[in-house]
This record gives C-alpha cells, structure tokens and sequence, in this order.
C-alpha cells in the first residue's frame, strides 16, 4: 500500500514535469547518437559503430533516468523542503517507502530509454530489443535509484546531487562499455570498469541485441548492488539517527 | 498517554536535550516552553521519529516509539515549524498525498479535504502549487494537513511563529476547538502569552535541561502572583509577592521607579533560569 503511495507520488510529478522530464531525457543520448553515431560514421568489427552505441546508450538512458529521478528529488525533499519528514512521522512502513522509491526510479529509467529506442527506430539496425532487454533495463534502473537513494541520505546539503552525478554518473558514462568495449582497457582497470553496474547492462543489452545471450554473470553483479545498496537505504532511514 | 524516559540528543559534542523524563497525559494540552536553543523542536523532533534519540526511550501508550511502530505513529501527526511540504504540489495533492501515507480511503481523504480546506478559507486556492501559497496560506495548511489523519496526538512546534496577532487568535481558538474532543497536543513556543493561554502543564527547558514542570498558575502561584518592577541604578529588578497588599505597601514604601502587575510565566522562567524567554 505505501509503495502505491510512492508510485502516486511519482506518478503526479511526472505528469507536472512531463515535457521537462521527457526532453531532459531525450538530449544527451540524443546528441551523443548523432555526434558518435551518426556525424562520425565509423564502424565497428565491420558492423557500424551505431550498432554498438544504440545498446549502450540505451542502458545509459536508464542509469540518468533512475539516478536523477530520485538523487535530486530526494535530496531537496529531506534537506531543504523537510518533506520527508511527512513520511517519517506517518505510519508508511519506512521499507515500503524505499521499495516505492526504487521502482519509481526504475521506471523513470525505463521511460528514458524508451525515448531513445523509439527516436532509434528511424535508423534501421536490426538490433534486438525482447524482454529480457526490459528486464535489464528495468533491473538496472532499479540499481541506480538504491544508490542514489544512500547518496542523497549522505548527502549534508542539496546541493551535492549534481556533484554526485559529476563523480559518479559521468565517468560511469563515458568509461563502462557505453562508448566503447572495456575489452580495449588495461588490465587491473578494465577488472575493475567490467565490474561497474553500467559495464555489465550495457554487455547485456548489447548481446541481446546481436542475438546472443546476456549470460548468467551480469545478473549477479546488478542483483549484488541492488542488494547492498538497498539494504544501506533500509538501514539510513530506519537506524540514521539524524535523517 | 506519552512517556519521555531520559531521553538525551547529542549532536557531535553539543547536547541539545539532556536527560528529558517527561509524562503527557491523554486529552492534555502540554506546553514546552523555553528559549531558542533550549532543546523544544530536538524533543518534538524525536517524539516525530524525524531524529532518533541517542539514549532512552519514548513510549506510546505503554508501546516504545521507533521508526517502525506503525501503530504508534498512526496516533501521531505533527506541524513543523518550517513548511515541510512538496512545494511543487498543490494543496490537493498535499492533502492526498497526506492521507495515503496513512492509509486512508480515498472517499475519506476527500471528505476530509473539503472539510478542513473549507474550514480555513483555503478552498477556492486548493490547485494552487504550495510554492505559490503566502506564508499564511501554507502554515494553515500545514494544520489542515495535519487534522486531515484525525489524529489522538498533535504535535505542533511554533505554530503560530511569524504569524499576525489576529492569525494568531485565530490558531488558538482552532486548537482549543480541537483539544476539547480530547487529543493530546503537545507545543512548542517561545510565546509565553501563548503557552499561558492553551496549555494546562508547560515544562520550562533550558539549555536541553527541564528546569520546571507544572500548570502555568501552579508556577505563577509558587513565584508569586504580583510583581513590582523597580528601577535601581538604571537596572530593572523584579520582587514578587503573595499577597497584593504587600506588593502595594513594598510599591508605596518604593523610592525608585517602580511599578505593580500580575507576573507571568516569563518571570518563572526568568527566576528559574536566569535567563530571558524572548531571547
């Protein structure tokens, strides 16, 4: 019942923000599709290079989605407009909230990279989306909501948000198989790249997209950092003494 | 009925509430008086589950509070001294958002809504986002949203700061109206006017310490129920007394500048902790 509440409560800021949401979801994906996939026209083990990126982003566009969905928005709400305090205090089941927090997260994931594959299906590339690329989107949409979940618990003012998103979701971004293969990195780092949530849903979605199998392992790293980092947000908001 | 057993707050070396042990008795309407920095809004805050104690308890009804006692919490509801509101909601959603927290039934959440909003003239602003609300708009919200969950506990930290003295009047008379179907409300003021006029206990704090704990009349009384101000070397002294007639005798036998009047819970304080309310 609480994580309806959530769902709601997430449910009426998107509707409010609808064209905010849905053209700050569109832009950067957008611009690095035409500026990599489309302006610099190279190609990739003899495939175009469009065909490697379009994955990529696409698991992209659900790591922003999810993050900012949530460490922006709650951050403000617990700092600055004392929001949360209105669920602290109210007999919501505090996990129920968290849980509510992270699906809504997920799914503002899984609408930006909805965006980016409807905007892909004018270039023919017959690349495959099935569910199980859903289900990796969603999965990982639901990582990056527990970690900026623990962030913006973390956080000691409302302005650490977007430094978040400096430190963490941009070089993610850029570094975990997005834009290139983590093959092509030196050894010791590309360990340590390969094991970032990014690197391994981007992997996936891509081998579906080719028509191979995502494999078992990539699932294991992203229901690992789900469990931890929802655990640490259950723990903040039940144990932190000053939230 | 809300117990406080030596509940103490720490926040890194400061101790903001220091060994509270408090009793508030169904149905009372109890006042936590003290100066800015005496530890009211840290105590409200722990009784909210907002801050959790860094040692003793608070027990509901006999049930310890926590984050996770959900049917100690359901008697709860609490106005904060800050608007602690979705600014980019309008006062429906506010409302609803409010009672889906506590699990109400939608058909209530709007009964209620029309009721409390209609009550406090707010209805005709009701798609209004919170963010465009006046100061007085959004404090009387914040009470609407409060009432919306009907609850047996009421918390209210400065209700009425910032607000004129006709708002003012105005709040009281609402809270009194709401008190009398036997909620507990608990209140956190520096008015003392304000403490005096709603509250049948107040515990004086200072410095997170409690320093004094009765009725207002009860403390008035054992100070003294009359006070002469007296003038002496440009410094202002207060004698209290028992007996009018023996603040008029002190009055007339007086050379200074000085001065009869009923004495207030601020000389309470003042005696007790030697410092100034208003401060």
């Amino acid at each position: 019942m609480g994580i309806i509440t959530v769902l709601w409560e997430k449910w009426t800021e998107f509707k409010r923000d609808f064209y905010k949401i849905t053209v700050s979801a569109m832009i950067s994906p957008l611009m690095y599709l035409i500026i990599f996939g489309l302006g610099i026209q190279t190609t990739s083990h003899g495939e175009p290079y469009l065909h490697f990126l379009i994955p990529g982003i696409v698991a992209m566009a659900t790591m922003t989605g999810s993050f900012s969905a949530i460490a922006q928005n709650m951050s403000v709400q617990r700092l600055y407009e004392k929001a949360l305090d209105q669920v602290m205090v109210s007999p919501t089941p505090l996990w129920q909230f968290i849980t509510g927090q992270i699906l809504g997260g997920s799914l503002r994931g899984m609408y930006a990279a909805g965006i980016i594959l409807l905007l892909t299906r004018a270039i023919r590339t017959d690349l495959i989306f099935n569910g199980w690329s859903f289900l990796i989107m969603f999965l990982n949409g639901t990582v990056f909501s527990t970690i900026a979940l623990v962030l913006s618990f973390l956080a000691k003012s409302y302005t650490d948000a977007p430094r978040y998103t400096s430190y963490i979701i941009m070089p993610m971004s850029f570094l975990c198989n997005t834009f290139f293969s983590t093959d092509q990195m030196p050894g010791g780092f590309r360990q340590v790249v390969s094991c970032l949530p990014l690197s391994q849903a981007s992997g996936m979605i891509r081998a579906i997209s080719n028509g191979e199998s995502p494999g078992v392992f990539g699932f294991v790293i992203l229901l690992i950092y789900l469990a931890v980092f929802t655990a640490l947000s259950v723990l903040f908001i039940y144990r932190k003494k000053n939230l | 009925m809300i117990e406080i057993r030596g509940i103490t707050k720490k926040f890194g070396d400061f101790t903001a509430v220091d060994d509270l042990n408090l009793t508030v008795n169904t149905g009372e309407f109890f006042g936590l008086l003290g100066p800015n920095g005496a530890g009211k809004t840290t105590t409200i805050s722990m009784i909210s589950t907002v801050l959790l104690p860094t040692a003793g308890q608070i027990l509901i009804d006999g049930n310890i509070l926590d984050r996770k006692a959900a049917k100690e919490k359901r008697k709860l509801s609490v106005i904060t001294q800050e608007y602690s509101m979705r600014q980019d909601m309008t006062m429906d959603e506010v409302m609803e958002y409010q009672g889906r927290l506590y699990f109400l039934p939608r058909r209530v959440i709007k009964e209620r809504s029309d009721r409390l909003l209609e009550f406090t003239g707010l209805i005709d602003f009701r798609k209004r986002t919170v963010r465009h609300l006046s100061g007085g708009m959004k404090r009387k919200l914040m009470i609407c949203r409060a009432l919306m969950t009907e609850p047996e506990i009421l918390l209210l930290d400065e209700p009425t700061a910032g607000m004129d003295a006709l708002s003012r009047r105005q709040m009281w008379n609402l809270l009194r109206s709401v008190n009398s179907g036997s909620m507990t409300i608990i209140l956190t003021t520096h008015y003392i006017e304000e403490a005096e006029a709603l509250c049948d206990r107040v515990a004086l704090l200072n410095r997170g310490r409690l320093q004094k704990l009765d009725s207002p009349k009860t403390l008035i009384d054992e100070l003294g129920m009359f006070a002469v101000d007296e003038m002496r070397d440009g410094k202002l002294e207060t004698r209290y007394f028992h007996e009018r007639e023996k603040a008029i005798a002190f009055l007339s036998e007086s050379h200074e500048q000085a001065s009869l009047r009923a004495t207030t819970l601020e000389d309470v304080f003042i005696e007790v902790a030697g410092a100034k309310i208003n401060k």
